[in-house]
């Protein structure tokens, strides 16, 4: 374990950081109300990608075209600009403005790594992280990019596990929390997993300043099957997460967990129903911090549950087809799914014609 | 929302365009029943002969024992590859499909296992319950096919292999004994075959009929990705300049291409057995008699080239074979992914729900 060698308000403030990059979780929770927009990335029908803006309404707003399969989306408040990530094993992220004022800018990874679809700002939007596959190596990397000179990589720094999924920056501002899937994959065998018997997730904390390992948690060695894949951020502070499980069908793990700084991490007990609903596979994850909510969705078992982050009590669950992307909206979230359809917080839904969205949505604040 | 999808949240398995609808447990029964079962059975006694033939070897070396073994394990081979692409139920439990191949090894980690148990003699390597508990690298086809056919294993035919043998037949035992215990395991008539066949509320695992369904079509879907992406463009380049044909799978045992040969075969066999075609509209039947099609022309195109990988790779007429074989596994992905997946309602985003 390590201390932060900058105390965080000193560090905000060496960075330059603005009001809004400096935004506690709470303060992100009044705006919660504030106009909206949410960024996906999709597939047309057709069979072309991209990534779109949307409104609260499910309106599609802007669009940019990508080069092939995108999967999370960033924002960085401070330029207001928003990045797409190839889904892996891809190997371009695609950096726009979610109000289609200035042409999108393509970041191409080295040529010995890849994107694995995620990817977050520093608070005061100087630097993008992404994660990424040393393949040759079979080790995850965080690939680090200067958003001041056109994207350029000025570096990277191991995420202390294998295959690297989504990251979160958490509230100082210098600390990246980062979810090691586990599994090992190669370019060239496309997306095989080839690791499963002996796969072993970590979460992890690193400074992102220095690259040094802060706090590292695996799982007890009968879930080593056990993916941990997606994270957000609650009110309170806690990261959650949800994992996919590679062992027997037949085996319901828990799939859902909690990692408390200094106090590792746990997983938390469903209902039978509720978790066999999510069919081994947790999609996406995202905190709802006004409401003190946590979503989970599966599009493997066409099921959206809601937790209460204090208690960590399964509230409601819901059946929707294909649903994975999740965002917090209003008193809940705004969902989308494989197969075209946004739900919104007030069960009211939109089945768009010409686009289905991708696994992943992003809630952009308009200033 | 479509309609499609209102129909998958009854145990019925209902396709959108069809004439009728089709109980989702009659499908995965005959699935089970017409293919699963029998295709395990077939690769339980593939398995036990190649172990008997390599303890034949062991018993009195010759060269024709080692011909017999090595057609064993052709054999067991092809037996193995119309299954494999199988990749949940009891082949699932305790890492048993690793155990059986573990491939693609980028890091040849079977290979430096292999090698050094037969450097060192290793005394727990000639014993097949303790290779069982071994690294799942060196306990399955992998290792086998280095014992029979890798650097010195001509010595096999004589005396001096007789450690060497006496490892390749703990491996075969061990290859034998998983094979016999998934094919009991589904044979059960309480095992998961049953949770399998009869979806519905009180089945934690496949909740309803779509579920269920969904891992029948996910075999063909993922397996055809598997065959293309990993077993095929593993080896064949986009250009001949970017050809690897060491790491084509059974390379040393010139089994390449007929292993991908037999997966067709097998996918080919599950899709008959399960009569989804019947499921189809008169006027969707088209899709079904494609994928036939389709699975035949890839199947030949593959047993046509034979030889050593790096000869087939480096012969324009083979190497034209195996794109081709690229192409079909690709149309096919196109039929079950995209045209047979709407038919039954299981639309867009299908191919989206793997591993992200």
């Amino acid at each position: 374990m390590r201390t932060p060698l900058i105390d965080r308000r000193d560090f905000l403030r060496a960075a330059g950081a603005g009001f809004a990059a400096a935004m506690t979780p709470s303060a992100w929770a009044r705006t919660m109300t504030a106009d909206a927009v949410f960024a996906t990335a999709f597939v047309r029908r057709n069979g072309s990608y991209g990534a779109a803006v949307l409104s609260e309404d499910g309106k599609v707003l802007h669009t940019v075209d990508l080069p092939d399969r995108g999967h999370d989306v960033t924002f960085d408040p401070v330029s207001g600009r928003s990045v797409v990530f190839a889904r892996q094993p891809g190997t371009f992220a695609m950096v726009f403005d979610h109000r289609g004022r200035e042409e999108p800018l393509t970041i191409a990874s080295l040529p010995d790594r890849h994107f694995f679809g995620h990817g977050v700002f520093s608070h005061d939007g100087a630097l993008l992280y992404a994660t990424e596959n040393d393949f040759d190596n079979a080790e995850g990397m965080v690939g680090v990019y200067d958003a001041g000179s056109g994207f350029q990589r000025i570096g990277e720094f191991p995420t202390y596990g294998m295959g690297p999924h989504e990251l979160l920056l958490l509230g100082d501002g210098r600390t990246l929390a980062i979810a090691n899937g586990g599994i090992e994959t190669h370019p060239d065998f496309g997306r095989a997993e080839l690791n499963i018997a002996t796969m072993q997730p970590s979460y992890v904390l690193v400074d992102r300043i220095t690259g040094d390992l802060i706090e590292k948690h695996e799982l007890p060695a009968e879930l080593h099957k056990l993916s941990i894949r997606h994270m957000d951020t609650d009110a309170g502070g806690h990261v959650w997460f949800g994992c996919q499980y590679r062992g027997a069908a037949t085996d319901l793990p828990p799939l859902v967990g909690k990692a408390t700084r200094d106090k590792g991490i746990s997983l938390i007990d469903m209902p039978q129903d509720v978790l066999a609903s999510l069919r081994n596979y947790v999609g996406s994850v995202a905190a709802n911090p006004e409401t003190g909510l946590v979503a989970v969705t599966s599009p493997q078992g066409n099921s959206l549950a809601v937790i209460e982050a204090a208690s960590g009590k399964v509230l409601s669950r819901q059946d929707m087809t294909e649903v994975c992307g999740i965002a917090p909206d209003g008193k809940g979230f705004l969902a989308t799914t494989g197969g075209g359809v946004i739900v919104g917080p007030d069960g009211r839904s939109l089945d768009d014609p010409d686009h289905v969205w991708d696994n992943h949505m992003l809630r952009i604040e308009e200033a | 929302m479509k309609a499609p999808a209102l129909a998958f949240t009854l145990s019925l398995f209902m396709p959108a365009a069809a004439h009728a609808a089709m109980p989702a447990s009659d499908v995965i029964g005959q699935a089970i029943d017409g293919f699963i079962r029998p295709a395990y059975g077939d690769l339980a006694e593939r398995t036990a002969s190649l172990e008997k033939s390599v303890e034949a070897l062991c018993a009195t070396p010759s060269q024709a024992a080692l011909d017999a073994a090595r057609d064993g394990f052709a054999q067991a081979a092809q037996g193995w590859a119309k299954v494999e692409l199988i990749m949940f139920g009891p082949i699932r439990e305790g890492n048993r499909l690793e155990r059986m191949l573990f491939w693609p090894d980028r890091k040849s980690i079977g290979l430096k296992q292999v090698q050094a148990a037969l450097a060192s003699k290793d005394p727990d390597a000639i014993d097949a319950e303790k290779i069982a508990r071994k690294s799942v690298a060196m306990q399955g086809f992998g290792a086998l096919e280095y014992v029979l056919y890798g650097t010195d294993a001509d010595e096999l035919a004589t005396p001096e292999g007789g450690w060497r043998c006496a490892f390749g037949a703990a491996v075969a035992g061990n290859i034998a004994t998983i094979s016999a215990n998934v094919r009991d395991d589904w044979n059960k008539p309480d095992g998961f075959a049953a949770i399998w066949s009869r979806p519905g509320p009180d089945n934690l695992t496949y909740r309803n009929g779509s579920e269920a369904v969904t891992e029948l079509m996910g075999v063909f879907i993922n397996g055809l990705e598997m065959v293309r992406d990993v077993r095929l463009r593993g080896f064949l380049g986009l250009r001949p300049e970017k050809d690897k044909p060491k790491q084509a799978l059974y390379w040393r045992s010139q089994g390449t291409t007929a292993s991908l040969a037999a997966n067709l075969e097998g996918l080919g066999g599950l899709f008959r057995a399960s009569h989804l075609a019947d499921a189809l509209s008169p006027e969707s039947r088209w899709i079904a008699e494609s994928i036939e099609i389709q699975f035949a022309n890839g199947a030949e195109a593959a047993r046509s080239v034979k030889g050593p990988t790096e000869e087939a790779l480096g012969d324009p007429a083979r190497r034209e074979k195996l794109d081709y074989l690229g192409t079909v596994t690709s149309s096919l992905s196109n039929l079950f992914g995209v045209r047979l997946s709407g038919e039954f309602g299981l639309t867009a985003g299908f191919s989206s729900l793997d591993g992200d």
